[in-house]
């Protein structure tokens, strides 16, 4: 105690702290809870800008990076989600919270001469933390976020005149892009914060002035009594600024953070929603029609000049709400009218089911993208190339488009190209037949004369084909059996094919190198060459479909199937 | 307590009976939502900003690079700066592609015997050059000089230039990238 009194008589003799908190006007009437609303901003003021400044340092701001830094605050920072969780609720409990410290200043009067000033700067204060929403509503670069900020940075392009040079403006140029995002981070970060922190601590410092505004039903005798700030109101401040923070962190857990959605996809579509503060906005415009731009624009201005007038507009001798019946008829109409239009917008969405379908559409594929983006990290191009990461994405998205239609499922036109395509078992049972389901015979071909027979050898001839076969793929199989092999082949098979690379056979394709991946771009790039099919092939020539890189792709997963199992095959990533 | 610093010794005499334990239990209490509040911020706070610290944030590949032909150094010719890009790194929430992880050295003392060294200092991580005049490695931010063979001569490098493993496989020069602990005289692996 000896060294805390040595210290603060040290502070005291260089600041003059003492002085001036002694110089805090006595309370009127005593410490109430009436005035706690003031603090409670304070602290999720607080909130925000220590949950705001330890996201700064994960949070990359350009239309490249900031999904991508989000989905990694969110999915793999430690408590990362805690903290972005609460500076997203936060923010709505700031709205809240301003919205009853407005209602009880304005019930009890505290608007008034002298306080008009304090109530102006305290309106606009209000409106910066409200911009300040918006523009970080915006820096999640989500589906959310990017078609909210599209429609608002839209109302406001459609101004008369000069509305072209606001979007311009806006938007950082021609088209949303990473200057886009880095406006928006700006002004959430530095200029939008700057600003408000400066209103509010002269809307503190004017408080402090004049004190509050005692209840109207205190008495003389109960006014007369003044007592000091601390500790009975600062005990009442601090309460009720711990049970604010407390709701805000439970509110937060029990939410599992603030969620996100899909990276923003300009070519998908998205019900896009403001931010729940201004759903009265939204639905108002609905409500003009044609008139929307005037009514969002046109509403804000008028509910606020309403406010800001209510200092003239009130002219009541005293603060007792009897003699004050227009001004408060007028507030409570106002929030009466927004708070009305915000349940029947969040109503309409409630009871719409093809919404309710769509929205479970995009938590799917926002719950992919990030489980795709924690799993193999977000390409440079950004968070829609998130998609694009499954193992083989290409080259399984070009089997899906080009190949699959004829070579998988049931209504297939040629042989089955799934896992095991080509290997020694695929082989053996080929050539038992070659005619089966699961080979040529959903082909033309299986109908016609020139249909490739079954083959019947003993089984060690047969063995013997099959290893020179396999050997083509490249797969080690001893030099002598491969000679056995090649003997036997000729023997059995060599009537019709060839067994010298890039040789065609008599009547049917040669199988040097068959299954590699040479032959096998070949085969697709132009089945129909001599080498191949000939004039029996019925395969579309993909040389001219596919590009060289994309053939390269898809001949590189054909073969990766060939030792694969169907379980190691079910087991690849879905590729949406 | 702050306008009265002698409250807890006067407070008989200046407060003589307005329920000294409420008050008292009041402003103890208050401290304490304060203080648990602050707490309550403080922490997780400190918490979110210290787990990149201990955790492998950038991954680079641990498998041999490629980093060019074989053909590209001749025996008892002059050091070769290689760059070495990795086809792919994880860095935070990004996956990218070919990355420059840095630069090695690269000599062929005959046939397929060829040693690399990185050209991170080993001192404050500068890129070491090559002085052709001088024939020795020179760093050129604090004159830190390297025999051909790495081995330092002087300046205030603690330990010669740091040998990266890299070997000749179907005469391709395939080397492993790995960076060591600056600064030390014993070479440890970060």
């Amino acid at each position: 105690m000896k060294l805390l009194s040595t210290l603060t008589d040290w502070l005291d003799t260089r600041t003059g702290y003492r002085a001036a908190l002694a110089a805090s006007p006595k309370l009127k009437g005593g410490a109430s809870f009436a005035y706690v609303f003031g603090w409670m901003l304070v602290l999720l003021i607080a909130l925000e800008a220590v949950t705001g400044v330890v996201l700064a340092f994960y949070y990359s701001p350009s239309g490249n990076n900031s999904w991508a830094s989000v989905a990694y605050i969110e999915d793999q920072l430690t408590l990362g989600w805690l903290v972005r969780g609460v500076h997203l609720y936060a923010a709505s409990a700031l709205v809240i919270v301003c919205g009853i410290h407005m209602l009880q200043t304005f019930v009890w009067g505290a608007y008034r001469r002298p306080r008009e000033l304090t109530w102006w700067i305290g309106i606009l204060s209000m409106v910066l933390i409200m911009g300040i929403a918006v523009t970080g509503f915006v820096l999640r670069w989500d589906q959310a976020g990017y078609w909210a900020s599209r429609v608002e940075i839209g109302i406001a392009a459609s101004t008369p005149v000069v509305g072209e040079t606001i979007r311009r403006v806006a938007q950082a140029g021609n088209e949303y892009g990473n200057l886009t995002v880095m406006r928006f981070y700006a002004l959430h970060v530095f200029v939008l914060p700057a600003l408000m922190l400066g209103l509010v601590g002269a809307h503190i410092a004017l408080a402090r002035k004049h004190g509050p505004t005692p209840r109207w039903s205190l008495s003389e005798a109960q006014l007369a009594k003044q007592t000091a700030r601390w500790p009975d109101q600062t005990f009442r401040n601090l309460l009720a600024m711990a049970v604010c923070m407390a709701v805000v962190v439970g509110w937060t857990i029990s939410k599992h953070g603030a969620g996100l959605g899909a990276p923003a996809d300009p070519s998908a579509a998205y019900d896009a929603r403001p931010l729940w503060f201004f759903r009265w906005l939204f639905e108002l415009r609905h409500l003009f029609g044609s008139w929307e731009v005037a009514a969002a624009m046109g509403a804000p201005a008028v509910a606020i000049g309403l406010l800001m007038m209510m200092p003239f507009i009130d002219r009541a001798p005293t603060t007792a709400p009897r003699q004050r019946i227009v001004p408060l008829t007028l507030g409570v109409g106002l929030m009466a009218a927004v708070t009305a239009l915000t349940m029947v917008s969040l109503q309409t969405d409630a009871n719409d089911a093809q919404l309710a379908e769509r929205q479970k559409l995009d938590d799917q594929k926002a719950e992919r993208a990030r489980s795709l983006a924690k799993l193999h990290g977000v390409p440079i191009a950004g968070g829609t190339a998130v998609f694009t990461t499954p193992v083989m994405y290409r080259a399984r998205m070009i089997y899906k488009n080009a190949c699959a239609d004829c070579h998988n499922g049931d209504e297939r036109k040629g042989p089955e190209i799934t896992a095991g395509y080509g290997s020694r078992a695929y082989l053996a049972a080929f050539l038992k037949d070659p005619s089966g389901d699961r080979f040529y015979g959903r082909t033309k071909l299986a109908k016609k004369e020139e249909a490739m027979k079954p083959i019947e050898l003993p089984p060690a001839d047969m063995e013997a084909v099959l290893d020179w076969l396999e050997a083509q793929n490249g797969t080690a199989i001893a030099a002598d059996k491969v000679a056995a092999g090649a003997k036997v082949f000729e023997e059995a098979c060599g009537d019709c094919h060839s067994k010298e690379a890039w040789v065609a056979g008599a009547s049917a394709a040669s199988l040097a190198e068959h299954g590699q991946k040479e032959h096998l771009m070949h085969f697709i790039s132009t089945p129909g060459a001599a080498v191949h099919f000939g004039e029996l092939n019925e395969m579309p020539r993909f040389d001219r479909e596919l590009s060289a890189a994309d053939r390269e792709l898809v001949t590189n997963y054909v073969l990766w199937l060939r030792d694969k199992t169907p379980a190691q095959v079910e087991a690849l990533e879905p590729l949406e | 307590m702050a306008n009265k610093p002698s409250d807890e010794l006067t407070k008989p005499s200046t407060e003589p009976s307005v329920e000294p334990d409420r008050r008292r239990f009041i402003k103890i209490a208050s401290c304490a939502l304060g203080g648990g509040m602050g707490a309550a911020m403080l922490v997780p706070a400190l918490r979110v900003l210290g787990d990149p610290t201990n955790r492998k944030i950038v991954t680079t590949p641990s498998d041999p690079i490629d980093i060019g032909s074989l053909e590209r150094l001749v025996v008892g010719a002059a050091p070769l700066k290689l760059d070495v890009v990795a086809p792919v790194i994880r860095d935070a929430w990004n996956a990218a592609e070919n990355v420059s992880l840095g630069a090695a050295w690269v000599q062929r003392q005959a046939g397929d015997k060829v040693v690399a060294l990185s050209s991170i200092c080993p001192h404050l991580g500068c890129a070491i050059g090559w002085s052709d005049k001088k024939g020795v490695f020179q760093c050129p931010c604090h004159e830190s000089f390297f025999e051909p063979n790495g081995e330092r001569t002087t300046g205030p490098s603690p330990r010669g230039m740091d040998p990266l493993p890299i070997e000749v496989v179907g005469g391709r020069l395939k080397l492993r990238w790995v960076t060591y602990r600056q600064g030390t005289a014993a070479r440890t692996l970060v």
